[in-house]
Parts: structure tokens; sequence; C-alpha cells
């Protein structure tokens, strides 16, 4: 699934290792979902949502993938 | 839910493994030579203590992970489960069947196995998730302290074996020495590919 977490993170001039801590992961769970290659849970995508303030739709596309 | 320190995990589960070492070396040679039923039972099973004590560690890491590392030990511990009770399987049939020759005290190899499994089945599985999925949070006890107590405990125990020649602290000198080589091994070819990525690709972190 395509997402634009990466975006969003260097929008708010965030690190991965800001973000994890934000989020409550490792460094390597926020890379893994920037990277396409992990989707989250629902909880920890509406956490995502909600740290950056968007409705998840526009920050995950389920209609592409990586 | 506080997240798991992946470096206090590691100095735990090594400090149970040297006394899992220092029981199998000082106290274990004496069960055979203990008359008292009572004592020889818990001369026994007093290397279960430090294998029960990483146990809890290994479970307290996988229920204090996050969600992708819980997938990562489950899937792991799935597979290592799988394919050590098919191996038990295999093994017992062949056993009764005549066909090998095994006795009880092979069980002592299934949770080591059950362990090599797990680590190398979690390897394979964090490598879908990206080559960093299964490198910790960078937290983990230095290589270089690991490689010094591997072979410090190799040495020591070479060291008890050529004192006492002694059998079986002979066999665990030589099975320690083969374990200690193919870590070595294993851990240059990950160092080196490490070097050889981080060179031809720029950091994904801002």
């Amino acid at each position: 699934m395509h997402n634009h977490v990466r975006e969003l993170r260097g929008e708010h001039g965030w690190s991965q290792a800001d973000l994890a801590e934000r989020l409550d992961v490792s460094r390597q769970t926020v890379n893994a979902i920037e990277t396409g290659r992990y989707d989250p849970s629902l909880p920890l995508a509406f956490k995502l949502a909600k740290l950056f303030g968007r409705p998840i739709e526009s920050i995950f596309d389920p209609g592409s993938s990586t | 839910m506080p997240r798991f320190e992946e470096g206090r995990y590691q100095r735990r589960v090594a400090l149970a493994m040297l006394l899992y070492v220092a029981v199998m070396l000082l106290a274990w040679p004496l069960v055979r030579g203990t008359a008292s039923p009572p004592l020889k039972l818990a001369l026994a099973l007093l290397p279960t203590l430090p294998v029960l004590y990483v146990i809890w560690q290994m479970a307290q890491r996988v229920w204090h992970g996050d969600e992708l590392e819980q997938r990562t030990h489950l899937i792991a511990l799935g597979a290592s489960t799988a394919f050590v009770g098919v191996a038990s399987l295999i093994g017992g049939f062949l056993a009764a069947a005549g066909v090998v020759a095994l006795d009880g005290s092979i069980l002592i190899w299934v949770f080591p196995v059950l362990l090599i499994g797990y680590q190398s089945a979690r390897w394979w599985v964090a490598r879908h998730y990206g080559s960093e999925a299964c490198a910790g949070d960078g937290a983990g006890m230095p290589l270089r302290w690991r490689l010094l107590l591997v072979a410090g405990l190799t040495a020591a125990v070479g060291w008890l074996a050529w004192r006492r020649q002694d059998g079986f602290d002979n066999g665990m000198f030589l099975g320690m020495a083969a374990a200690t080589v193919l870590f070595v091994l294993v851990q240059g070819i990950l160092h080196w590919r490490r070097r050889r990525r981080s060179g031809a690709a720029p950091s994904h972190d801002a």
C-alpha cells in the first residue's frame, strides 16, 4: 500500500526516530511503513492520522502499491 | 506500555548464559557421583533455571514489542517450533522403529535448536520488512563485547577441559569453539554486507 508518511514526516521536520518515539514504535517499524514493506494496523494508522492532523485516506492509498 | 530495551535484554540473556555455562561446568559433573536422590534431582535440574529466565526475558521482549516486532517474533517462533516439532517426530519414529539409536539425553538439544531456528527465522522474516527490521534499536550490546564474551567463555571452558581431562568438558569445549567460529563468521558476513550497503545507498533517515 502506498503512503505519504515520509513526505509528512519531512514536512514536520522529524527524523524517523522522532516519529517512532511519538508513535511508541521502533524506528525500524517507521522505516518499514515508509518503504511500503509493512502496512500498519488500524490503531497505528489512526495514531499516524491524528499525529499529522489528516484523515487516514489522505495518508494511505489502498489503490496503489509500492 | 514502555518500549522494551534491546540492550538490557541482551545483557540479561548474556548473564543467564554465563550462569548456565558455569552450572554446566561446576555443578553438572557432580550429578553422577551424588547418592542422595533429592540432591541429584536438584543438581540435574539446576541448568534449567537460567534457561527459564531466558524464556521469561524472551516473553517480555515479545510482549513489549511494537506490532511489527511482535509479528516477526511470532512468525519466527512458529516456524522454529514447527521445524523442531517435525524433526522430533521424525527422530521419534526412527528411534521407535530401531532405525537409529537415540537416548533421552538428546532432549537437551530441543531448546538450543529451537533458539537457533528462531533467530534464523527471525532474520529471514525481518528481511521481508526491510534490512533494518531485525537490527533492534541500535542499543544492543556492542559486537566487540559479544565477541569478547563468547571468546572468553570458550577459553574458560577450554582451560577447564585441559585441566580436568574430562570427556564432557572436551565435548563442551569443542561444541563452543565450533559455535564461536560460526558466530564470528556470521557476524563478519553481516558486518561486510552492512558496510557494502551503506556505501552503496544513502540513508533514508531525515
